[in-house]
């Protein structure tokens, strides 16, 4: 169940973001786990499995798929950087993107000696998880009020919230300070790869909200979880 | 024994609202019914969790020069505080909802209202 194409009128039953009824159950892509035997199951997964055959299934969205090339984390950087619902226009961006990261780095494997081969990664995959790891701040500033007055208190970020302000700053950096004729896929690229090796805007900005956090700690306390 | 008491204090109410006597004591704008529902608060007020390991990290933080690389264990300490933080939480509001040292949480007490709300109109 797909839309036919973009701009013209949807002709189905949009039913995800309508209220499910809470005894709907989540849908699950993943195909290894319906390929694991009887016997490896736990007591908890045999209880999901049994209840699966009884309750009825939400519908998934368009962009999750069961194959290997399905990738959450790419799934989420791609559709915050759609606009205008373009996802076509997102996801070509950022295989373009894969892609030139994929071109520069086998350059530089081919033009390395010999000794150094092996420590170029050429995974365009693994360079933006590494990227975004690397860009990811381990620390927020959260605004308190007390006495009247509004502190910036560091506080703990979840894994949510950090990988969202690493793909926002990313995308927010490559969006603002891009020369005008450059590409969003080649400056992204370069950012990329930038934070891979941990130089660049982005982690510049990551190390700025820790030393904001640093000089604030005298605050911590006015938390209150 | 209950309706005693409660006539005495509709008595009382009364004689502060009349002014047959003093000045009256009361000058309600809306009519003195009470609602059917309670305020959500909460007692206890915590504190900030992981103070030390983030105190920690920050230190060394300002020793390398914001370098992620080699405060690691400190950093990984940190998160695993955190996740046990948020268990903890998590397993306290659980708690919470429970049961309240005898009294009620206001959820229940809000639901229980609900179900028997004050009479609007005589039956």
């Amino acid at each position: 169940v797909s839309a036919s194409s973009i701009g013209r009128l949807v002709m189905l039953f949009l039913v995800r973001w309508s209220r499910y009824n809470p005894y709907y159950l989540e849908p699950e892509p993943r195909k290894e786990l319906y390929n694991m035997p009887e016997t490896e199951l736990t007591t908890e997964q045999k209880e999901e499995r049994e209840l699966k055959a009884v309750r009825p299934i939400k519908a998934t969205t368009n962009s999750t798929t069961s194959s290997v090339f399905n990738d959450p984390v790419l799934s989420k950087f791609v559709n915050m950087m759609m606009r205008d619902g373009e996802k076509i226009l997102a996801r070509g961006i950022l295989t373009q993107t894969l892609e030139s990261l994929k071109r520069k780095q086998v350059e530089k494997y081919h033009k390395a000696p010999q000794g150094k081969k092996a420590e170029i990664e050429c995974n365009p995959y693994a360079i933006f998880h590494q990227a975004l790891e690397n860009c990811m701040p381990v620390i927020g500033l959260a605004s308190i009020q007390k006495g009247g007055k509004f502190y910036q208190v560091p506080v703990p970020l979840t894994d949510n919230r950090r990988r969202f302000l690493a793909m926002k700053w990313m995308i927010t950096e490559c969006r603002d300070n891009k020369n005008r004729r450059t590409l969003m896929y080649e400056k992204l690229s370069q950012e990329l790869l930038a934070a891979y090796s941990k130089e660049g805007n982005v982690i510049k900005r990551k190390h700025e909200l820790h030393k904001m956090a640093e000089s604030n700690r005298a605050y911590a306390h006015y938390r209150w979880w | 024994m209950a309706m005693q008491s409660g006539t005495a204090l509709q008595e009382k109410v009364s004689r502060m609202l009349s002014k047959n006597q003093k000045k009256p004591l009361l000058k309600p704008n809306k009519p003195l019914v009470l609602k059917d529902e309670v305020a959500n608060r909460k007692m206890n007020k915590g504190e900030a969790t992981c103070v030390t390991e983030m105190s920690m990290m920050m230190a060394c933080w300002k020793q390398n020069n914001f370098v992620d690389a080699l405060c690691s264990n400190e950093m990984q300490s940190f998160y695993k505080c955190v996740e046990k933080a948020q268990i903890a939480k998590k397993g306290k509001s659980e708690q919470h909802t429970i049961g309240q040292g005898g009294r009620l949480a206001p959820k229940q007490v809000n639901t229980l209202l609900k179900r028997h709300p004050t009479l609007q109109t005589e039956i």
